[in-house]
């Protein structure tokens, strides 16, 4: 009777692969050093499919080491769709327009009127105009635009 | 001010539950944010057209002196980020 061993592939190419998925809910928390973690995600997939690979040629290459082709079957394919989803999330968080012509440091933001949540129109240049309701509040020196997708 | 093309509803209703204070503008048929070159076409769901997320920073003369444009949408801004060139302005 043959040793038998624990296919040590399989289950790290599992853990890496769920580690791969993982960073998205890492990215939640937005943290500082947070501009690499989408990198690391694909890096971590990209290791964890290897080891899947390995696991399944571990398995049915020396079956006599390696049992389970069962189990090590089901498992890898758990591990290949958590790459995939991992692959396909990096790939649609990131189909972004160039914006090219939007609007950068140094020059002049295009003036605007929208309404807020009540319907009542706001105007940039309104905003900065010495507050007419207002006697005590000075207008602000500066306004941060936030653009978000919205759908919340 | 935060600006989508989510409509004053749908805004009323994110800023009451989050307890926001600043203002919330509606951009419905993303006029502005085509002004803005964010356009973002089929990036909501059911294919909609929304704005890419994007930040800026003007004065009051409406120039830019802090932009940021993610290159993932999972990468958001940071307050204190935007706090730091906030306080930068003189």
């Amino acid at each position: 009777m043959g040793e038998k061993r624990r296919n040590w592939a399989m289950w790290s190419g599992f853990l890496l692969a769920l580690g791969a998925v993982l960073c998205n809910i890492i990215l939640f928390v937005n943290l500082p050093g947070r501009h690499a973690v989408p990198w690391v995600s694909l890096l971590l997939a990209l290791i964890a499919l290897i080891l899947v690979v390995r696991g399944l040629l571990l398995v049915f290459g020396q079956p006599r080491i390696y049992r389970g082709k069962v189990l090590t079957s089901i498992m890898s394919l758990v591990s290949l769709l958590l790459v995939g989803a991992t692959i396909f999330i990096f790939f649609n968080a990131r189909a972004l327009p160039a914006s090219a012509s939007a609007p950068q440091v140094g020059q002049k933001v295009p003036e605007f009127t929208l309404a807020d949540t009540s319907g009542q129109p706001v105007s940039l240049d309104q905003l900065f105009a010495a507050g007419a309701n207002d006697l005590q509040a000075s207008p602000p020196r500066a306004v941060l635009l936030i653009f978000y997708r919205g759908y919340w | 001010m935060a600006i989508s093309v989510d409509p004053p509803d749908v805004s009323r209703d994110l800023s009451k539950k989050a307890g926001y204070t600043f203002t919330i503008l509606s951009d419905p048929n993303a006029e502005v944010i085509r002004r803005y070159d964010l356009l973002h076409v089929g990036g909501g769901p059911d294919g909609h057209d929304i704005s890419r997320p994007a930040e800026f920073l003007v004065d009051s003369s409406r120039v830019v002196h802090w932009a940021n444009f993610t290159e993932d949408v999972r990468v958001r801004a940071r307050a204190d980020e935007m706090l730091a060139a906030a306080k930068n302005l003189h």
